[in-house]
């Protein structure tokens, strides 16, 4: 060993190891720190937002305007909500918001028509899913990469709404009062509660059964998933269709809201839904994420919006906000993956 | 065996466009057997492997099980008729639970697909147990965990579906002989209940451990099969004799590696010397005291290793040892710049040296091998070639141009250096077996001419032929005055080439030796933190 001019001993010698769990050490290492600020980024950006708001404006912590906000918000809660599964198995949607529109047009029609608002709403919803199955088809059957296949029937989907449209704008009542504001519970609008229970279900969906599991698994690693005997095509197909079965419910909201059908109905949303998803932390690789943090992204997007009129800001500013806050979150996120990819080998 | 067998594969021929992976290949096994597929890089054991797990299905030929037709289509058949599998290549989900990725494809659910995690908490933990491995480990993110570990895991869900067939592929490539025994005993367990298990391995001291018959395949064919583990006549069968020959001891030697005292393969060395096997310590005295190449000096990552101490000199080969978790591929990874380093410093051909990233580590020199192949090392959408050239580029560009020609030659040298079995450079680097694509990233490093060349296992799933000549080269690197720092989980690779090793244990440097005094003993004893 006389060779050798470092002093081999030199671990042993010093006092017993020290546990070797990254958890464990108590100084805030970047990796923690990333960490801390990927899971409260969320919640801190609500409460500033809330607090900065209220400051502004005397009327933004009204329970009025609260829930003002709340029901304005269900046809984005809804979408992004079933994007959120989408996005889990590693793919995207770019047509939810023209797919909106359209089914939009076509309940407004039945509407005109005098169909009872059952059979309208049964539409909306079959609609939905047609839309969804195609999206789901082409990307789990055909391996049409998603962001392909939907910018296609995103396509596809507005101009079916212009044509469909034809320079006629429709206006038309909500199909139950219930997916206006307009009813309530106590205090509260049902439909608030409908968009809440819909978050809930889908969170127990994502959390409790073998089919959440399956959407984790395949945005982690889809030959893994294959491997472990998950049928790959069928969950993403099946995902899809929830997508759907959400953007037909909110196609309905969508009108109850506005009141018209125009040549670009709905298109703003598709945007702000995978900015909602992805503000709330899921990962857009898939893999990571929950409907909860899309809730949370929904909450932050809607908010800012009403905030930025109250507070007399010039609604120019508010595209550049939100656009500007969903850099920083996704930012982080990228960060995070980062860190995190040079600390996992660490036991 | 009279019976009848469990599992029959009769004819069984696979075609990837125009490479033929399997002709007309036969195999059986019996329920409770242990069977072990033998063959060189590329003969087509995965592939056989992955016909009998519904992965793909065969061209020609059929399979039965059970004494039934047995045509699985998806792996989801093939994991219903009762066949488990670990993959060559780790099939995990990183971003899921240890606990989630146990159940994967196979939950315990009450109606609706709703989960029962109470029992299986109660299941994972029983589980985790008979792998000697922590139920802490269940709540840990599965990319959080060591490869070795996650391929622990991994094993244990294959072991959880009760299965009527296991195939395990390499799955001791990264594990060190302390883990491997503990699969070993569960193998044995699973076969005493009846289970079959197609074992595929290269290392050949393990072989009598884990098989009772030994299956081998050559070119896609079947090759023949013994009952005997003797070397020769496996190696014959395999095809591998012309490269390796067997020594006076039992050993493999290779056959233009004229060194005698060159340690054996496996156990055959041990004996002659009372269970003590010792480095070869080829290097001179003159290496063994040039200045290093690189010093490291108290080196700490928080809550991976620390106070690390050593120094790598030029023409020598640094061994670095120690058990899953000790540390060793995060040293590595912290000398490349790609784990944060919290104090301590490097130096680097005499200058401080503070890495940023592995492109930094490189261009000063530092050329890294990575343990992962499939996440860390290949380029799974690029070609062979591309994939060999990737970091010598810089090597044959003119003003930023690739030169084709120079690349082209480039990639041809090195293919029929390592003998990388491809169909031509241009083929996808994923079409090629296992051991294959890690020839391809070692000829990667190895073209970009480094000062100091570090090494991950760098034969993990590398058939014996290669091995020697891999060995080879390496000592050949080190001859013309590289630093190499080899981290092996193999105790005979790491004597054998070894000049100077140093054992971690939990993140600490706990012994270090040089040439005769390097042997098995001290250094399982440091590993496992007997020695002080
Ligand atoms: N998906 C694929 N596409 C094209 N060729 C393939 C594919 N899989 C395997 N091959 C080819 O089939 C042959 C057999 O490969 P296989 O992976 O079965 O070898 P192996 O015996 O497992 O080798 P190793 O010891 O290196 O793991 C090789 O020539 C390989 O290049
Ligand atoms: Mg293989």
């Amino acid at each position: 060993m006389t060779t050798l001019t470092d002093s081999p001993g030199r671990g042993a010698s010093t006092p017993p190891p020290a546990p070797t769990t990254p958890t464990g050490g108590a100084g805030l290492s970047l990796y923690r720190v990333v960490h801390l600020v990927q899971v409260w980024l969320l919640p801190a950006l609500l409460v500033v937002e809330f607090v900065a708001f209220s400051l502004l404006s005397p009327f933004f912590l009204t329970p009025q305007n609260l829930t003002n906000v709340a029901v304005n918000a269900a046809d984005l809660a809804l979408i992004a909500a079933g994007l959120t599964l989408v996005i889990l198995m590693g793919g995207i949607d770019v047509s939810t918001g023209f797919a909106v529109g359209m089914l939009s047009w076509v309940v407004a029609s039945l509407m005109a028509a005098g169909q009872p608002p059952i059979v309208v709403f049964l539409a909306a919803l079959a609609g939905g899913a047609v839309v969804g199955l195609l999206n789901g088809m082409l990307t789990a059957r055909l391996a049409i990469p998603s962001i392909v296949a939907t910018l296609g029937t995103s396509a596809l989907f507005q101009t079916g709404l212009f044509a469909l449209w034809n320079s006629r704008d429709i206006f038309s009542t909500p199909v139950f009062p219930f997916l206006s504001g307009g009813a309530r519970l106590g205090e509260l609008p049902i439909l608030v509660l409908i968009v809440l229970a819909v978050y809930l279900v889908l969170h127990l969906v994502l959390t409790r059964t073998t089919f959440g599991r399956s959407i984790y698994a395949i945005g982690s690693n889809v030959e893994a998933a294959k491997l472990s005997g998950i049928n790959v095509r069928r969950v993403r197909v099946i995902g899809s269709v929830i997508l759907g079965l959400l953007i037909g419910v909110a196609a309905c909201t969508y009108l109850a809201r506005v009141g018209v059908v125009q040549a670009s109905s709905g298109g703003e949303l598709t945007m702000l839904a995978i900015a909602s998803v992805v503000v709330g932390g899921t990962s857009i690789l898939g893999g990571e994420g929950s409907v909860l943090r899309t809730l949370g992204g929904v909450v932050f997007i809607v908010v800012l919006d009403n905030g930025i009129v109250l507070a007399g800001v010039p609604s120019l500013w508010n595209g550049l906000i939100v656009g500007f806050v969903i850099l920083v979150a996704v930012s982080i996120n990228g960060l995070a993956v980062i860190i995190n990819a040079r600390k996992k080998r660490s036991l | 065996m009279q019976s009848t067998p469990l599992l029959t594969a009769r004819g069984l021929t696979k075609r990837f466009g125009a490479t033929k992976a399997l002709t007309d290949v036969d195999f059986d096994i019996h329920a409770g057997e242990r069977v072990a597929i033998m063959g060189e890089n590329g003969a087509g054991k995965s592939t056989l492997m992955k016909l009998i797990a519904g992965v793909y299905t065969p061209d020609a030929g059929s399979l039965t099980l059970g004494g039934d037709a047995y045509a699985p289509a998806t792996p989801t058949d093939a994991i219903r008729a009762g066949v488990s599998t670990v993959y060559q290549e780790p099939s995990g989900f990183s971003h899921l639970t240890v606990l989630e990725n146990l159940f994967m494809g196979r939950q315990t659910t009450r109606a609706l697909g709703w989960l029962d995690k109470k029992s299986m908490g109660r299941e994972a933990g029983e589980l985790l147990a008979r792998l000697q491995l922590p139920t802490r480990l269940l709540k840990r993110r599965m990319g959080d965990l060591s490869l070795a570990d996650q391929q622990q895991v991994l094993i244990a869900r294959a072991v959880a579906n009760e299965a009527r067939v296991l195939i395990l592929d390499e799955p001791t490539s990264i594990l060190t002989d302390t883990e491997s025994e503990r699969l070993f005993q569960l193998v044995d367990q699973l076969s005493a209940a009846g289970t079959a298990v197609c074992y595929i391995t290269h290392r050949f001291d393990e072989l009598e451990r884990v098989a009772d018959r030994f299956v081998v395949l050559r070119d896609g064919q079947n090759s023949g099969e013994t009952d005997d583990p003797d070397r020769e006549g496996l190696l014959r069968m395999m095809g591998s004799v012309s490269s390796v020959t067997v020594g006076a001891d039992g050993g493999l030697v290779a056959a233009e590696d004229a060194v005698p005292s060159a340690i054996a393969e496996g156990e055959g060395g041990t004996e002659g010397e009372g269970g003590v096997l010792t480095g070869s310590g080829v290097a001179d005295a003159a290496a063994a005291t040039s200045a290093p190449v690189l010093v490291v000096d108290a080196l700490s990552s928080e809550g991976i290793f620390r106070d690390i101490s050593f120094a790598v000199r030029p023409g020598q080969i640094t061994g670095l040892y120690g058990l899953v978790g000790a540390g060793r591929s995060e040293l590595a990874l912290a000398i490349c710049g790609e784990l944060p380093i919290d104090a301590g410093t490097i130096a680097f051909q005499g200058k401080p040296y503070r890495p940023h990233s592995s492109r930094t580590a490189l261009e000063q020199g530092i050329a890294y091998l990575p343990e992962d192949r499939k996440t860390q090392g290949i380029f799974p959408h690029l070609s062979v070639g591309d994939n060999l050239s990737a970091a010598a580029l810089r090597g044959v560009s003119r003003a930023g141009f690739v030169s084709t020609a120079g690349e082209r030659d480039l990639v041809a040298t090195w293919m029929d250096r390592l003998s990388i079995k491809a169909e031509t450079p241009a083929s996808p680097i994923t079409s090629l077996s296992g051991g294959n694509q890690q020839k391809v990233l070692l000829a990667r490093l190895m073209a970009t001419n480094p000062q100091l060349l570090i090494l991950d296992e760098p034969t993990r799933g590398i058939d014996v032929g290669t091995k020697r000549e891999i060995h080879r080269r390496i000592r050949e690197l080190a001859a013309t005055g590289i630093a190499v720092l080899l981290i092996s989980s193999e105790m005979a690779e790491l004597l054998e080439l070894s000049d100077t090793v140093h054992v971690l244990h939990e993140g600490r440097l706990t012994w270090s030796a040089v040439g005769s005094e390097i042997t098995e003993t001290a250094i399982l004893r440091a590993a496992t933190g007997a020695a002080a």
